[in-house]
């Protein structure tokens, strides 16, 4: 290096000519022949080094790449199957929510109703009996008289719920499964759960009609 | 080989006045940059500083300095030092001269409209895009009038031979377009919806950094450290691998700005493997130019420094984007020290030595004082320095608060206030030194040549192997 010629600070020189500066590294970017076999450490290792780092970038990619949608905005969301797209609903919680809203106001919170008025849930005949009947008085509603656990009612009010006509609810068929499986397991009770497609079996089978009374829902097995 | 013995010719004198325009305009919106970067940066930890002014608050003071450094500092002093490289390898006199100076008058023209633009409330809010849109055209063809000479010496280079800093201007030279067109097109003429605005201007926000700036700089450094030093580059059969990876990988790590944000997960993974694949090039570059570390004069001084400050930001970028890093440092004060450490440690650093290489041979005359170079040289690197630091402890900081959800902000902005303050001295610091570069610029101009400059340049020899 021309540490001499570098003594003015005000002005670097050159210590090599343009014409030289090209033609030197043009070779040195050649493909020269190695004759004598002797392949340097640096090439070899700097290739390695590159392609590790394309293997690298291969794996990464193909871990974190959300497949490439544009709606995945989580690096790490699993291939999507398609069936985690409706997620599990427990019918316990729904149907405890499910009464919550509505049946609460005459069942009561412990299921017992009000003797003479509103029939009890909890220990009922019809609660842990025939679902097809069960599954009728919540769709379609009940009106008349009706004898639960030896005590009788004259006058049953049980309105519409399912997607019938006149419904005042409009409950879907899981909604009306859930609040059923629900009540079949709390207060003591301890009949199976009631499921969707029943429901739907039912009201596509009966259609809009007016509210059951008990004599015709007796005739049901 | 060694008939081409002059430093200097005809070629350079020709190329004289529209080159030192293009470097003294540059120059001019570099003081002027780094008096509002000041300004914005006291802003930061004394949001009471100027506020009562609509015009001078933080948002425009931000987008103010951001716009004179890139569009006008680097802007202006990477084309001049870009077209004066590809003529010296070209080995024919400047052509389309006049272009380049109506074309730097346009574009500087363009530059002030735009921060008149941006101080009357009309910045695009885009990170390094922030040039009212309707300025964008007028600076789109000024760039183009500019280019032409860039062109025309590739075209017509009397050495069929090509070396690596002319593949990178050529490169620069018509990669700035494209990128600025198409972002002129998708963010303000059909405007793209949602996310993809976002996308779009982080692409673009990078592409201006690895796909223009960077190439620039690197033919200027690649120029001058063989230049300086007399000895063939030593990784020199890697520049061209390396110099692809840049332009083809470099344009796919846009997505780092969206890491942690919301945006499709595979754009931000492209970008973290790209920023990867990217440490490749910028090993290559490190072999190919150390050779200027520990070299004396200021030229080597600011090369040296521009690359590691590039060498280290290009690794701490890598890092950074992944993800369990980004966590931290993403949207914090990091990325601001990251961004000075790219544009001023690297970029600005490698364009100083170059120009302190260049500006004696287009002038013919030796730097008026060497007093001004040291004092130059100090302070940037020591501002530098200070401000990478400084910003890169308070985003830190920053960052391991703001996941604390029990830290309030108020207690985050209080530890970050002496970094911060800090960063002010920092942005003092770096504005001095330029300013002695600018009155060391202009007393070179004025001054009277005291020898010819053909006794001034030592005769050059052949170049050396490396040993």
């Amino acid at each position: 290096m021309s540490t001499s010629s570098n003594q003015d600070p005000r002005l670097t020189q050159s210590a090599a000519s343009d014409t030289s500066l090209l033609a030197a590294h043009e070779k040195a970017a050649g493909k020269q022949a190695d004759e004598k076999g002797n392949y340097k450490l640096m090439p070899l290792a700097l290739l390695f080094g590159f392609s590790g780092l394309i293997f690298w970038a291969g794996s990464y990619m193909g871990r974190f790449s959300g497949q490439f949608s544009g709606n995945i905005f989580d690096e790490n969301a699993q291939p999507s199957t398609g069936a985690e797209v409706v997620a599990k609903i427990d019918p316990i919680v729904l149907g405890k929510k499910q009464y919550a809203a509505a049946c609460i106001a005459c069942h009561l919170a412990d299921g017992k109703g009000l003797t003479g008025v509103n029939p009890p849930l909890a220990g009922s005949e019809w609660v842990t009996g025939s679902e097809e009947r069960l599954v009728r008085i919540v769709v379609h509603g009940l009106k008349g008289p009706i004898k639960v656990m030896g005590v009788e009612y004259s006058a049953a009010a049980m309105p519409v719920f399912g997607k019938v006509a006149g419904s005042g609810y409009n409950w879907s068929d899981e909604k009306i499964a859930a609040v059923l499986t629900y009540i079949r397991q709390e207060w003591g009770n301890t009949a199976g759960p009631i499921s969707t497609e029943l429901v739907a079996a039912i009201r596509a089978k009966e259609g809009d009609r007016k509210e059951w009374s008990a004599e015709e829902l007796l005739k049901i097995q | 080989m060694s008939h081409d013995t002059q430093e200097v010719s005809a070629n350079d004198a020709h190329a004289r006045g529209p080159l030192l325009l293009l470097l003294g305009s540059g120059l001019v919106w570099l003081v002027i940059s780094g008096v509002l970067a000041l300004i914005a940066s006291v802003q930061l930890h004394t949001p009471t500083f100027l506020a009562s002014c609509a015009w001078f608050t933080y948002g425009h003071m931000q987008a103010l300095q951001e716009t004179a450094f890139v569009y006008g500092w680097l802007a202006n002093a990477g084309l001049a030092l870009g077209l004066w490289v590809l003529t010296r390898l070209g080995g024919e006199a400047l052509r389309a001269g006049n272009w380049v100076t109506v074309g730097a008058l346009f574009w500087n023209l363009g530059v002030t409209l735009a921060l008149v633009g941006i101080v009357a409330g009309d910045a695009t809010g885009h990170s390094l895009l922030q040039l009212p849109r309707y300025v964008q055209p007028l600076l789109l063809i000024a760039y183009g009038a500019i280019a032409v000479a860039g062109v025309l010496a590739w075209s017509g280079r009397r050495n069929e031979a090509s070396y690596a800093s002319q593949w990178y201007v050529f490169a620069a030279l018509f990669l700035f377009p494209w990128l600025f067109s198409v972002a002129h097109v998708a963010l303000f003429v059909v405007p793209m919806r949602g996310v993809m605005q976002a996308v779009t201007a982080g692409w673009f926000a990078q592409g201006v950094f690895t796909l223009w700036l960077a190439p620039l700089a690197l033919a200027a450094a690649y120029y001058v450290v063989p230049k300086v030093t007399g000895r063939v580059l030593p990784g020199y059969q890697f520049a061209s691998l390396s110099f692809w990876v840049l332009i083809v990988v470099g344009a796919w790590t846009g997505g780092r700005h969206l890491i942690g944000g919301p945006a499709p997960a595979w754009i931000s993974s492209l970008a973290i493997v790209s920023c990867s694949l990217l440490v490749f090039h910028y090993f290559v570059v490190w072999l190919n130019l150390k050779g200027s570390i520990g070299q004396g004069g200021a030229v080597m001084k600011f090369t040296s420094f521009g690359l590691l400050a590039y060498v280290i930001g290009g690794c701490a970028d890598a890092f950074t984007s992944i993800r369990s890093f980004a966590v931290i440092t993403q949207f914090t004060y990091f990325t601001q020290a990251q961004q000075q450490l790219a544009l001023y440690g690297g970029i600005s650093m490698l364009f100083f030595g170059a120009l302190y290489f260049a500006v004696p041979r287009l002038t013919g005359k030796t730097w008026a004082s060497a007093a001004l170079i040291g004092g130059h040289a100090t302070t940037a690197i020591l501002g530098v320095l200070l401000l990478v630091i400084s910003l890169g402890v308070a985003g830190w900081t920053q960052g391991q608060a703001l996941l604390k959800p029990a830290v309030t902000f108020p207690e985050i902005a209080a530890a970050t206030r002496p970094w911060l303050l800090l960063a002010t001295a920092a942005y003092a610091v770096l504005l001095v030194g330029n300013l002695m570069l600018v009155v060391n610029f202009l007393q070179t101009l004025a001054a009277k040549p005291t020898v010819p400059a053909a006794t001034l340049f030592q005769a050059t020899s052949d170049i050396k192997e490396t040993a």
